[in-house]
């Protein structure tokens, strides 16, 4: 029973974390109609910028995570204006060529800038220390990554449902003429979201660093990971973005656990399965 | 289809420009990893080939000799046959050197014996590569050589029971199956062998499996970079350490260039290899002035510019026994036998196998006087063969 | 000028007649550049072989991304496929290449019929996922078959018998090279009489909309999963030669990475039209070669930056923009998006 729950939990903080670095994805992908493959990339960037800012300028990690989102989104800015901007409402094959192009060249321009070695955000001390939770210990992070996954979700479902700006976002997504007509102005609102997509993935690649360490590879390396997970859930939905990261976080851990010579067969298997059976995801939206 | 003949005629134009050299240069072709998730496995080649030709100069008998990189990302024969054959044929290479995986040295030999140019492994660290072609010398290590030794140190600390946790591919295997002979034969038992996805991010589900086996230690060997650091943390993280379990695994793991992002946790970790930078004797600190100097950083440095600056010395033995004209055969029977002192200690080419024979060294990671963790040799074995080998 | 307005006028009547023309013109200036590869870079041909082989893949995903609008991120299962059933016959003993390309063209289709029956259940997002779970597993299948498939450490050792008895696949690679364009044209023409073909018409009609060719009466299943098949046999051709090119077969051949490099290189040169494939390729590792060789550290940054180029200037990819320079070579078939 002991080996249960804490397979529960390791499955349950790798789910967040992996949540917490999708769900901007899942915005662009869903909302906006975006492949970004870039996504990744960014996560990357404010895992550097994070780095650097507490190894280099001695902040510590509050700060450090406030200027990587902030960082990030200030770049985000320009390569939304000239590049994204080019591409909405494009044929899914020209995104996923346009944003190939620009994880290839932030992968360069990190490389060179920071070389290839991995890069830690250290912890804080509060963070780093394991804690009891009765039966076994679990590190700090793990238990605040869970924590962050929830208040993502919960504030992400309330701005899309609840406020004025989440209206607009809707209109826009259903038919961007008709609310420009209406007089809402459908550029502003794509940058907005696509700033908080981007945020959300700095968020995500800061806090989510202990599970996937920060490297140059790191926007290619987990690119398939992020792609799935979004699909699974349905692009757009963050509750089916949740209930992906739930699922496939445990079917993973547990398969790890149980099977650790076949785990992938399992994940892709499992993937395969649920595609088949939720053809638009398992909380998709009708296309 | 006109844009792609122009372009044809372009780059040719290009080209024949840069094939242009004098004729009293001998060029050698290096492949290795330059770019992509290997990055830095390729930077120590450079650093150890820069590093050799600044402390030896960049000629030898009055050849001059010119250094070609290559790269080649990730692991793709196809690619690697292409590269080499260009090096030989069009940039008329009489040296290769480099190749940092298996299946791309396995692409190259085939052809060795036809373009009469030798094979300088760096790295690559499987066994068979050596018995496709009379033509390859091998500077680095195999898995096998640098884990063999373990098996006895984990008897002699009163080690009985131990897990085994490897990534599933090559290297990873051959680690598996040479720690459990060595291990066994001490009289060890290996309870458990769990062989991990190479994609594994989460590796908390492994260290569970770890604790419930109920062994003395873990012996793990994954590919060195993220994977490495994931596994580190978590077996830190559910109070393995704690719990007394040891950890053991061949000095890929806790290669130097890790070793900042591993931080504290890496302390106490017991692995065998070939070379530490920490290393003490007058050939290496040259050797680490110069390297990290052109690797941009003594943090960047790793054991592949040692398997780089062993494999050049090799090389310029080669062109002083042939006097610069290319004759691949003489040139390896040149180095057969051949004995120096390396960074990493003695070493010499076994003239039967051509494999490099070298002490192989049990270290502890500690904490030096700076503050910075590194690799601490407490013990040595001194000239291991390779053991998947056969040797007379 | 009646001349031009006669063939016009046969051309909007028929269209048979100037496509044929236009397809042996398109023909003609494959086999000059061939040729020109051949007398340009006598130096490079492993590389010019390996350009083939990823040219057959990606001719392979134009077929069904171009044609009829299946979108797959895991097309290098069906290449991988014949790379190593080819590679594996070799260490058997058949080492005949034309019969080692025949064996790796039916692993392709038998993999593209497998790949098809599962990818044709879903569309969109979800299909493009389904295609990388199945290239991921054939990855993870192939590594753990290490006794048939040598694992990570590469399939080596066979090597295939000279063709025709005479021409060995040595150093200089010509007959590796002459082989594969002998390959890539044959299949070429093959392939142009396929998508002209009332089949390859009512692929496009798929791709368009499939909701009316139903209705029209047709089984859209069966149609796209022969395509799938025939899209097998060329991508396994592809794998086959480069396995016998290369004497080893490594896990590369069945990789996420090389079924997202090559859907790169056919967007980039221009989906549906079989010329932007080939553009696309040749034009993607050229440049990747090019740029690698002088900044073999750096690279990837040049080559990103192309692809964001090509994007902002010719959306529709290369051939797009060569079919904008030059109206008159336009080619009706090609459907872009």
């Amino acid at each position: 029973m002991q080996t249960v729950f804490s397979i529960a939990i390791d499955a349950f903080a790798y789910g967040m974390a992996l949540f917490i670095i999708c769900i901007g994805l899942s915005l662009t992908m869903g909302l906006m109609r975006v492949i970004n493959l870039a996504h990744g990339a960014f996560a990357m960037i404010a895992g550097y910028i994070a780095s650097y800012a507490q190894r280099e300028l001695g902040t510590g990690y509050a700060i450090a995570l406030l200027l990587s989102i902030l960082g990030t989104i200030v770049i985000s800015i320009p390569v939304e204006r000239f590049l994204y901007r080019r591409i909405y409402g494009s044929p899914q094959l020209t995104q996923v060529l346009m944003t190939i192009g620009i994880t290839f060249c932030v992968i360069g321009i990190t490389n060179f800038f920071f070389g290839p070695t991995l890069k830690t955000i250290p912890l804080p001390a509060s963070l780093a220390a394991p804690v009891d939770i009765g039966f076994r210990t679990v590190a700090g992070h793990r238990l605040f990554v869970m924590a962050c996954g929830l208040v993502v979700a919960a504030g992400l479902w309330f701005l899309i449902e609840k406020t004025a700006f989440g209206i607009k976002l809707r209109a826009t997504v259903d038919n961007a003429g008709m609310a420009d007509a209406l007089g809402i102005k459908t550029q502003v609102v794509y940058a907005i979201s696509f700033a908080i997509a981007l945020g959300l993935a700095a968020f995500g690649g800061v806090v989510g660093a202990e599970f996937l360490p920060i490297e140059p590879y790191y926007a290619l390396r987990y690119m398939v990971t992020f792609l799935v997970v979004v699909s699974v859930g349905g692009a757009g939905s963050i509750p089916g973005a949740l209930l992906a990261c739930l699922v496939l976080g445990a079917i993973d851990t547990t398969a790890r656990y149980l099977m650790p010579d076949f785990g992938n067969f399992f994940f892709y298997a499992a993937v395969i399965a649920i595609v088949c059976v939720f053809p638009r995801g398992f909380l998709g939206r009708a296309q | 289809m006109s844009g792609r003949k122009l372009l044809c005629a372009a780059i040719g134009a290009l080209l024949a420009g840069s094939v242009a050299a004098s004729a009293d240069t001998i060029k050698v072709g290096i492949i290795g990893p330059f770019s992509g998730p290997f990055a830095l496995q390729g930077k120590n080649f450079q650093a150890g080939v820069e590093a050799y030709m600044a402390l030896n100069g960049k000629s030898v008998k009055g050849h001059d000799i010119e250094v070609i990189y290559r790269d080649l990302p990730a692991a793709n024969p196809q690619q690697s046959r292409a590269l080499a054959q260009e090096l030989v044929v069009k940039d008329k290479v009489q040296y290769l050197g480099g190749v940092y995986f298996t299946p791309d040295a396995m692409a190259i030999t085939p052809l060795l014996t036809q373009a009469n140019t030798p094979l300088v492994i760096f790295n690559a660290a499987t066994s068979a590569i050596m018995t496709q072609s009379p033509l390859v010398v091998r500077t680095s290590f195999t898995t096998a050589q640098t884990t063999t030794p373990l098996g006895k140190i984990a008897v002699e600390r009163g080690i009985k029971k131990v897990i085994t946790a490897v990534s599933d591919y090559g290297p990873g295997i051959d680690a598996e199956v040479a720690f459990k002979k060595a291990f066994e034969a001490a009289g060890g038992q290996v309870v458990e062998s769990v062989r991990m996805p190479l994609n594994t991010n989460d590796f908390s589900p492994i260290m569970q499996r770890v604790r419930d086996s109920k062994a003395d230690a873990v012996f793990a060997f994954l590919p060195s970079g993220p994977t490495t650091l994931g596994f580190v943390k978590a077996y830190n993280e559910t109070g393995l350490k704690q719990a007394g379990i040891k950890f053991l695994a061949p000095g890929d793991l806790t290669q130097e260039s890790d070793l900042p992002a591993l931080g504290d946790g890496a302390l106490g970790l017991l692995t065998t290899f070939h070379y530490a930078v920490s290393h003490d004797s007058p050939e290496n600190k040259k050797f680490v002035e110069a390297a990290a100097k052109a690797v941009g950083g003594i943090d960047q440095l790793s054991f592949p510019a040692v398997g780089a600056f062993d494999g050049m010395h090799v090389i310029y033995k080669m062109i002083e026994a042939t006097d610069g004209k290319q004759d691949a055969q003489k040139a390896v029977n040149a180095v057969k036998g051949l004995a120096w002192t390396s960074p990493r200690g003695p070493v010499s080419i076994d003239s039967e196998t051509r494999h490099i024979t070298e002490n192989i060294y049990l270290r502890e990671v500690a904490k030096g006087a700076d503050g910075k963790t590194y690799n601490k040799e407490i013990q040595t074995f001194p000239n291991q063969k390779d053991p998947g080998l056969p040797t007379p | 000028m009646q001349a031009i307005a006669k063939s016009r006028q046969a051309a909007t009547v028929s269209g048979g007649n100037t496509h044929l023309l236009r397809d042996g013109l398109g023909l003609l200036l494959i086999i000059a550049a061939g040729a020109a590869g051949y007398w340009l870079f006598p130096d490079n041909l492993a590389l010019l072989t390996r350009v083939i082989a990823v040219a057959l893949l990606v001719l392979s995903i134009d077929l069904i991304v171009g044609y009829c609008g299946v979108a797959t991120l895991g097309q290098a299962t069906l290449y991988g496929a014949g790379a190593y059933a080819a590679g594996m016959a070799c260490l058997r003993g058949v080492t005949e290449p034309m019969t080692l390309i025949v064996i790796g063209a039916a692993a392709g289709a038998m993999a593209g019929l497998v790949m098809g029956t599962i990818m044709l259940r879903a569309h969109g997002l979800a299909q493009l996922v389904l295609s990388i779970a199945i290239v991921q597993l054939a990855h993870e299948a192939a590594n753990k078959a290490s006794a048939y498939t040598g694992g990570s450490d590469g399939l080596a050792g066979f090597s295939p018998s000279p063709l025709f008895g005479t021409f060995e696949f040595d150093l200089w690679g010509r007959t590796a090279y002459l082989f594969g364009l002998a390959l890539l044209v044959l299949v070429f023409i093959l392939l142009k009489f396929v998508v002209a073909s009332p089949f390859g018409m009512l692929c496009r009609g798929i791709k368009e909309d499939p909701v009316r060719i139903r209705s029209m009466g047709a089984f859209v299943f069966p149609v796209l999963l022969k395509m799938f098949i025939i899209s097998g046999a060329v991508a396994g051709m592809g794998g086959a030669l480069a396995a016998i090119s290369t004497q080893v077969v490594g896990l590369d051949s069945v990789s996420f990475e090389l079924s997202a490099n090559s859907l790169v290189m056919l967007v980039l040169g221009g989906l549906g039209s079989l010329y932007g494939a080939l553009i696309g390729t040749v034009i993607f590792m050229g440049f990747e070669h090019f740029v690698s060789a002088i900044n073999p550290f750096h690279w990837m940054t040049m080559v990103g930056a192309l692809l964001i180029a090509v994007v902002l200037v010719a959306p529709g990819g290369l051939s797009g923009l060569i079919d904008r320079a030059l109206p008159g070579m336009r080619d009706k078939g090609g459907q872009r998006p």
